[in-house]
């Protein structure tokens, strides 16, 4: 009877050891850990975008954010061209500022930041869980670190791509590489995490990312990120006049 | 009649001072009567080759609204709308059903250019291919499912051949990022700034791409046999489909004075569901192209005004001279008993022969040059090809802005002459014989 209970405890522990995580409930630990909730959140980052034939391009942005609200405000600090420049997202709607003509025009999220290859979506918390189903999951190692590779299909048919590859570290909730694909199916680009981070009230920012361009080979952006700070920011940050006055 | 006679005498005395002055008038008139011709046809030509670029002249877009605010354009069942279009009576010479990839990225060897390409149904729209010019390639290439047909500027600026299979990236029609696959069939000759900017493709290829289903499209366009009428149709078709489906009204809002701009922005705001459609003509795209054909129209009138101060004082000045070299002359025949008016009547006849002849010969060169300028092939790849009917630039004059051109420099001459003549009317005979010059 001992030895039954034991090896019934055993293949049970086995088993439990063995098992798939929920894997849902692993994208919602990725969306948490950049959803700063009730408090605000601002950073700086540097953004080098590399092209073949062209010298390597600079840019800086500061981004300001209230989760709660989902609300962002992407704010040009560099080059002094662009200075001035920004989005706002209140709700579903996004503006993008010119100062040299003070006019606003309508834009999305899915817009990229000038011509880097970060889009004004990469700098909001995730919703990996919200917009996507897990179709399909695979274990492997990228560099020291045991990952699961989920393939996320997209619930609906307005989120940037519609299947994404993600690599997440086991031990944490952390992504460290993103493959995004496009309708035909065919990798667009790759996001990767470099596992160097940034606390903030709690959770890890990657503190350098890069993104690869796949469809034009050789153009890649690497985002550093600075100035990481988890305050209360005004009410009027998040408002036109804000971006307005920012120059 | 004698006073006629006599005028038309005094300017074939004086032949040096006729030439010069009908010459004045003559060149006024000319200079006008090109900046109208030219203006006349502006707006024609720039018309046609935008209905030619945008495959109709009243056209109908689908909008939905998703259940997260965005618009999506699609036309998914058009029967409400070819019923109305009918009903307003719509004598479309062709239909088009277009899908578009709307600011794509093309890329190829690490080039890459921006563009806006077309989805086609070659079977349907029969009259495109007649319209393309090739430079390389042609339609054979389009049985290829993926082929796409594109300008020799953005050939060029990839450095693609024929064959050449570059790649796709831009939005599906909800705004997911998506990438296709084309092979160059066919590259047509540089049409100009705006039409450099598109391509073809076929529909059900472009369709797949956009995340449409095969019998989806976005806008519908209705080619007239002319420009004429228009406006009107464009009207009767809105009114029509109001009464049967949901349609963006087309009265200007205080933010946008044109409606187009004024759809668009209602779409932003309002929210609906199922499909709500677009109505709009070429004119009201060309709003702005019309203003500037209004403001072309008011600088060649004050060209005009302006010309002819400048002639009228010419004018004045002959005139008072003439006046003072005839003096004893008119003494002489207001002894043998011509009346003032008959002395004034000489001036004003010869200012009115003048005007005519110079009016006549001015318009006569208008046509030389504007024949001439017609001949002139600036090809299908000149920069001014929006202006352009097939490479060559027209003219069109309207009688009334020319009979007005015409009654104003009458006016204007007679004006000048007026005022010398009555001088000489006035003259004492005695007073004017007695003058040495």
């Amino acid at each position: 009877m001992k030895r039954t209970t034991l090896f019934f405890i055993l293949i049970v522990s086995a088993a439990a050891l063995f098992a798939a995580p929920d894997f849902k409930a692993v994208l919602k630990q990725v969306d948490d850990l950049s959803d700063f909730g009730k408090q605000d959140y601002s950073a700086v980052y540097d953004i080098v975008t590399e092209k073949p034939g062209d010298k390597p391009s600079a840019m800086q942005i500061k981004i300001f954010r209230r989760d709660q609200h989902d609300q962002i405000v992407i704010l040009f600090q560099k080059p002094e061209s662009q200075k001035g420049q920004g989005y706002l997202k209140i709700d579903d709607n996004v503006w993008f500022y010119d100062p040299e003509s003070g006019n606003y025009s309508h834009s999305t999220m899915k817009e990229n930041i000038s011509n880097t290859k970060a889009k004004n979506s990469d700098f909001k918390k995730y919703t990996f869980a919200d917009d996507f189903d897990v179709v399909k999951s695979d274990e492997g190692k990228l560099g020291i670190f045991d990952v699961w590779i989920l393939t996320l299909q997209a619930k609906n048919n307005e989120v940037s791509y519609q299947k994404i590859r993600l690599t997440i570290r086991k031990d944490k909730p952390i992504p460290l590489k993103e493959e995004d694909f496009s309708v035909s199916d065919r990798l667009m680009r790759t996001t990767y995490f470099l596992p160097t981070y940034v606390e903030a009230a709690g959770r890890l920012v990657p503190a350098k990312i890069k993104m690869v361009d796949e469809i034009n080979k050789g153009e890649q952006s690497v985002l550093t990120i600075s100035d990481v700070l988890v305050a209360p920011l005004p009410d009027k940050v998040f408002t036109k006049t804000f971006l307005e006055q920012a120059q | 009649m004698e006073t006629i006679k006599l005028a038309l005498r005094n300017l074939s005395r004086q032949k040096r001072r006729t030439f010069l002055l009908g010459g004045a008038i003559a060149f006024g008139i000319m200079i006008v009567t090109v900046i109208n011709g030219f203006v006349g046809a502006f707006i024609i030509n720039i018309s046609e080759n935008f209905a030619n670029l945008a495959a109709g002249h009243i056209f109908v877009q689908g909008v939905e609204k998703s259940s997260s605010g965005k618009e999506l354009e699609v036309i998914h069942d058009d029967s409400v709308l070819l019923q109305a279009a009918k009903e307003a009576g719509i004598p479309a010479k062709y239909l088009t059903k277009r899908s578009s990839i709307d600011q794509g990225t093309l890329v190829f060897a690490g080039k890459t250019a921006t563009l806006t390409i077309d989805g086609v149904d070659f079977a349907s729209e029969t009259f495109l291919p007649d319209r393309l010019v090739f430079e390389q390639g042609g339609m054979e290439g389009m049985r290829d499912r993926q082929g796409l047909i594109i300008s020799e500027p953005i050939a060029k600026r990839l450095d693609v051949q024929i064959g050449d299979r570059v790649l796709a990236q831009f939005k599906t029609y909800t705004g997911q990022n998506n990438v296709g696959e084309f092979a160059i069939a066919g590259i047509t000759v540089d049409p100009g700034i705006l039409g450099s900017m598109a391509g073809y493709a076929n529909k059900d290829y472009v369709n797949e791409l956009l995340n449409l289903s095969p019998t989806d499209y976005q806008t519908l366009g209705f080619y007239l046999p002319s420009l004429d009428g228009m406006d009107q149709y464009g009207t009767a078709l809105y009114t029509k489909l109001k009464a049967e489906a949901q349609v963006f009204d087309r009265s200007t809002t205080s933010q946008s004075q044109n409606f187009v701009r004024a759809m668009m922005q209602q779409g932003k705001t309002e929210t609906w569901t199922g499909v709500k459609y677009r109505v709009y003509t070429l004119n009201d795209m060309l709003a702005q192209v019309k203003q500037i054909v209004d403001v072309l129209n008011k600088a060649s009138l004050v060209i005009l005004i302006v010309l002819f101060l400048i002639i009228v004082v010419g004018i004045i000045n002959t005139f008072r001279i003439i006046m003072y070299e005839r003096i004893r002359e008119i003494g002489t025949m207001r002894s043998i008993g011509m009346q003032r008016r008959d002395v004034r009547n000489l001036f004003l006849y010869e200012a009115t022969f003048l005007a005519l002849g110079g009016v006549i010969v001015g318009i006569l060169l208008a046509l030389l040059i504007m024949g001439v300028v017609s001949l002139v092939n600036f090809g299908l790849n000149s920069p001014l090809f929006i202006i352009l009917k097939n490479g060559h630039m027209t003219f069109r004059l309207t009688v009334a802005r020319t009979v007005t051109d015409v009654v104003i420099v009458g006016l204007l001459t007679l004006g000048a002459a007026f005022f010398p003549a009555r001088m000489a009317a006035r003259l004492d005979p005695a007073v004017a014989l007695r003058t040495v010059k």
